[in-house]
């Protein structure tokens, strides 16, 4: 369901609220976030793919907006950076050589008492009767192919992925309370994947 | 540098236009974002700082606003008071109007959230996903049923029948897809309804792990827009196949079942999340509300302020005008702001200055106008040789011109606003004068009268005019010292008395004298020598007398003669001298000189100065022989100053008796003698010829005895 406000009221809000988050931000103490235990890219044939796992520890603000029909986008995010170190590890020359954003959709089916999962760039859908093995299955990142006419030399090159909620397709009048809290900032950070 | 531009910024309109500035590209922003929201994560950072500016800015207005309001009113200025009270009125006015909408709009708010949410709904749909449910698992456990049976059928079948019999069982049991797989996940066999597609979907790791510890799977998919039932029922183990089988059927919803079921599960979920998003949403608009008045509030107490003043500023105008004007500038104009009450006020005080200036400056042309009458009538007076002043009903002296002071000997001009009383007291020979004023003034009618004062040496003539001014105002009383003037009168009539008894006179008494003369001569030798002594003696007597008479006639012709003055400039000193030398022949006579410091020339015709040596000498020596005195005359001359003029003093001094009360006053009028003998012209011819020579002389008695005549004659030689 969507919802919509007046253009002026949601400028209001915006601005009011943007306020409480940069202050709330400065102090905001961390909460768990999602995290990358595994990382791994390996060579097959002439080309690179990418093996990971990614641990979703949904907090229960989270879980209780799932349940209560709310679907919520996840990302995965994967860029390839050609680093240049120039002063040590202190000062580094980095350039982006490919980045891409996977975005998921989790949302529960009552009638069903099904969890399903889609992704939206192909509209592909997953059932799961548990939302344990949702994560799970979310979590699981199984031969990802990296572009090949990047990867002709991989020295140098370091391949970052990092996962979470994407809070701006969250209903409107949760996002204001999604952006302040700290319940809701799951994102992980950029983790390195390990070249094999 | 910097802090003149933030001067510079902070003040005039900078601020507003900055304001403005912020709030179009701050709209149209958040505009953008809220129709399309997934364009917020790129415009958040611009939106939250032009967020943050906005509100700093307008903070920062309202500070500055405040701040001056509150210099102002400390600083006591005109006007601040008003402001401060119509700021306070309107903040007031605000803040009442803005709690009373906040109150009502947050309970409508919270009231009409809350109304959207009913339990009996809640309940109802809570129910019917219960009962979608139950009616969903009775078709579940059938299916699950026939799943087992024909997962038992098949398990008795050989194994290469079991492809030719799944397509039967498809056909038989409605199912859209039947599959057979292992527990290792791989796909033995399987049979599509949709003969399209020929790889059946793959069961998911739930249903792998559900069978490893139970025997069947059953399942609601939400497929698409379909509902579809899935079932998985492992096949009992059989000798021969070492493998664990399960049978996956995927059996389709009846379409009406199925949008029954669409239709309750998203009118559950959307009930569901609106339930949820209850509290963020009054939150969301209780903080925008709270934002929307907070920022209503700013606004109007800035709007308050600023229209305070737009209000107040023509009456601070007004104000310094009238300030202005009762410091004495009646020029001041004020811009005229508006067609209200107050423009129409402005144009009224402007006006008013107008014609205070048009008053003011007709004043001033009457005041100079005033002022050169003043000066011209000053000037005339000043000019005038007679003496004008003025004196009000109260006999207080209110004007005196110059020639007034120098007539009565005082200085009127420092005695100005004195009574006439008090400047008889200060100047006693004033008394008579006074008094006649006083008396005339009582009888309130013009007058004139001729009065004489008593001068030190002298007797002043004073002819007196006295005439009220208008509107009884006092008086103006305008004299002349006449004293001259009657002189110079009695003098001519003198003269003419003496020139006519000279004319008269001289001519028959040559005639007697010769005839006098011819009877002696003729008749003498004839007559006896008894009476001829009597003949020489008449005859001799006439004979006398009539030189007598023609030395009488000679001196009334010296005084009545016509001034033909031969001047010369002569030594003083030596022309003294020369005629004292006359007179020292006499040793029982003494005189003395006593010669000035400096040699004295002046130009003098020396016949008449002598003359006029002659007569003082001859009459002081008389004097003093007539009262059997010693002839002890001391003559002196020096150079005096008076009044800046410098004088000839010629000073002729006897012991003798002096001169007697009587005669003081009338000492140089012709026949004013007591001497037996004499025409009793000599001083009088004295004056006349000093007065010739521009001079004066007077006479003065000395203390115990003798007398002192005393001349003065212009040093500088003007001779009028």
């Amino acid at each position: 369901m969507v919802f919509i406000m007046p253009a002026s009221v949601i400028a209001k809000i915006y601005g009011f609220l943007a306020l409480l988050f940069f202050l709330s931000s400065i102090n905001a103490v961390r909460a768990t976030t999602f995290d990358i235990p595994s990382a791994h890219i390996s060579k097959i044939g002439n080309g690179h793919v990418l093996n990971a796992t990614i641990n979703y520890p949904l907090t229960p603000r989270v879980i209780e907006a799932l349940d209560n029909g709310i679907p919520i986008i996840f990302f995965q995010e994967f860029k390839l950076l050609d680093i240049t170190p120039l002063l040590g590890e202190y000062w580094q020359w980095e350039e982006t050589l490919w980045q891409t954003k996977i975005r998921y959709e989790l949302r529960y089916h009552a009638l069903a008492q099904q969890y399903i999962l889609q992704d939206l760039a192909t509209g592909k859908e997953s059932h799961f009767p548990s939302l344990e093995g949702t994560l799970h299955a979310l979590g699981k990142v199984q031969n990802f192919t990296l572009p090949p006419e990047h990867l002709v030399n991989t020295n140098d090159l370091t391949f970052l992925l990092r996962s979470g909620i994407d809070l701006y397709a969250l209903p409107t009048p949760m996002r204001p309370g999604a952006i302040i809290s700290s319940k809701w900032h799951l994102t992980s950070p950029w983790t390195p994947a390990q070249w094999h | 540098m910097a802090l003149d531009f933030i001067k510079r910024f902070s003040s005039g309109t900078a601020p507003y236009f900055s304001l403005a500035a912020l709030l179009l590209p701050l709209a149209y922003l958040l505009s953008a974002a809220t129709q399309d929201s997934s364009r917020f994560n790129d415009l958040f950072l611009i939106i939250f700082g032009l967020g943050i500016a906005t509100l700093l800015l307008l903070m920062a207005i309202l500070s500055r606003s405040l701040f001056r309001l509150y210099r102002d009113f400390k600083s006591n200025q005109a006007g601040s008071r008003l402001t401060v009270r119509l700021v306070s009125l309107f903040v007031l006015l605000i803040l009442v109007s803005t709690t009373v909408v906040y109150s009502f709009s947050m309970h409508f708010l919270h009231r009409g959230i809350n109304s959207w949410f009913d339990v009996k709904v809640e309940q109802a749909l809570n129910d019917s996903l219960e009962l979608s449910r139950s009616a969903f698992g009775i078709r579940m456990r059938t299916l699950l049923r026939q799943t087992r049976m024909m997962a038992g059928l098949l398990n008795e079948l050989p194994q290469q029948d079991v492809n030719h019999n799944l397509r039967e069982l498809s056909k038989l049991s409605g199912a859209i897809e039947l599959s057979l797989w292992t527990m290792d996940g791989q796909l033995i066999t399987s049979s599509m309804e949709n003969t399209v597609i020929f790889i059946p979907s793959r069961p998911s790791e739930t249903i792998f792990h559900q069978l490893e510890t139970q025997d069947a799977y059953i399942s609601l998919d939400p497929e698409q827009d379909n509902l579809q039932l899935r079932a998985a029922v492992l096949l009992p183990p059989k000798q021969g196949i070492l493998q664990t089988r399960f049978l996956q059927v995927i059996f389709p919803v009846n379409d009406r079942l199925s949008e029954l079921g669409k239709t309750v599960q998203e009118a559950y979920t959307d009930y569901k999340e609106l339930s949820y998003l209850r509290k963020p949403l009054i939150s969301v608009f209780t903080l925008t509300l709270s934002l929307i008045v907070l920022l209503t509030i700013l606004t109007s107490i800035w709007f308050a302020i600023w229209i305070s003043r737009r209000i107040v500023e023509p009456l601070q105008a007004l104000a310094a005008g009238t300030q202005s004007v009762a410091s004495g500038n009646y020029d001041t104009q004020l811009d005229v702001s508006g067609h209200d009450e107050i423009g129409f006020l402005v144009r009224s005080f402007n006006q008013m200055t107008q014609r205070l200036t048009s008053s003011r400056n007709a004043t001033e042309q009457s005041h100079r106008l005033l002022e050169q009458q003043t000066n011209y009538l000053t000037t005339v007076l000043g000019s005038l040789s007679s003496g004008v002043i003025t004196i009000d009903n109260r006999l207080f002296l209110r004007t005196a011109n110059i020639a007034s002071s120098k007539i009565l000997h005082i200085n009127l001009q420092q005695r100005l606003e004195s009574t006439v009383d008090r400047l008889a007291s200060q100047a006693p020979h004033l008394l008579i004068f006074t008094q006649l004023i006083e008396q005339k003034i009582a009888q309130g009618e013009s007058w004139q009268q001729q009065i004489e004062l008593q001068k030190k040496k002298s007797m002043q003539t004073l002819m007196c005019r006295g005439t009220p001014l208008p509107n009884n105002n006092g008086w103006v009383i305008i004299f002349d010292d006449v004293t001259t003037l009657l002189q110079a009168q009695r003098n001519a009539a003198w003269g003419e008395v003496a020139r006519r008894l000279a004319h008269e006179i001289k001519n028959p008494l040559t005639p007697i004298q010769l005839s006098a003369e011819r009877l002696q001569h003729k008749y003498l030798p004839m007559l006896p020598a008894d009476q001829s002594s009597t003949l020489t003696k008449l005859t001799n007597t006439i004979v006398q007398q009539v030189e007598a008479m023609k030395n009488m006639v000679n001196d009334f012709s010296d005084y009545a003669r016509n001034p033909g003055l031969q001047l010369k400039i002569q030594p003083i000193g030596k022309l003294i001298s020369e005629v004292l030398a006359l007179y020292q022949s006499n040793t029982s006579h003494q005189f003395i000189l006593l010669k000035s410091p400096q040699d004295i020339s002046l130009n003098i015709d020396s016949v008449r100065f002598r003359q006029i040596l002659h007569n003082l000498l001859k009459n002081a020596i008389e004097a003093s022989e007539d009262a059997h005195l010693a002839v002890d005359i001391i003559v002196s001359y020096q150079a005096v100053t008076q009044d800046n003029i410098p004088w000839l003093e010629i000073s002729i001094t006897d012991h003798g008796p002096g001169i007697p009360a009587n005669m003081e006053n009338k000492l140089f009028e012709p026949y004013a003698s007591n001497k037996t003998k004499g025409t009793g012209l000599g001083l009088a011819i004295v004056q006349k010829i000093v007065e010739e020579h521009g001079g004066h002389v007077w006479a003065e008695n000395l203390t115990p005895s003798g007398a002192s005549i005393i001349i003065r004659l212009p040093l500088e030689g003007a001779i009028p």
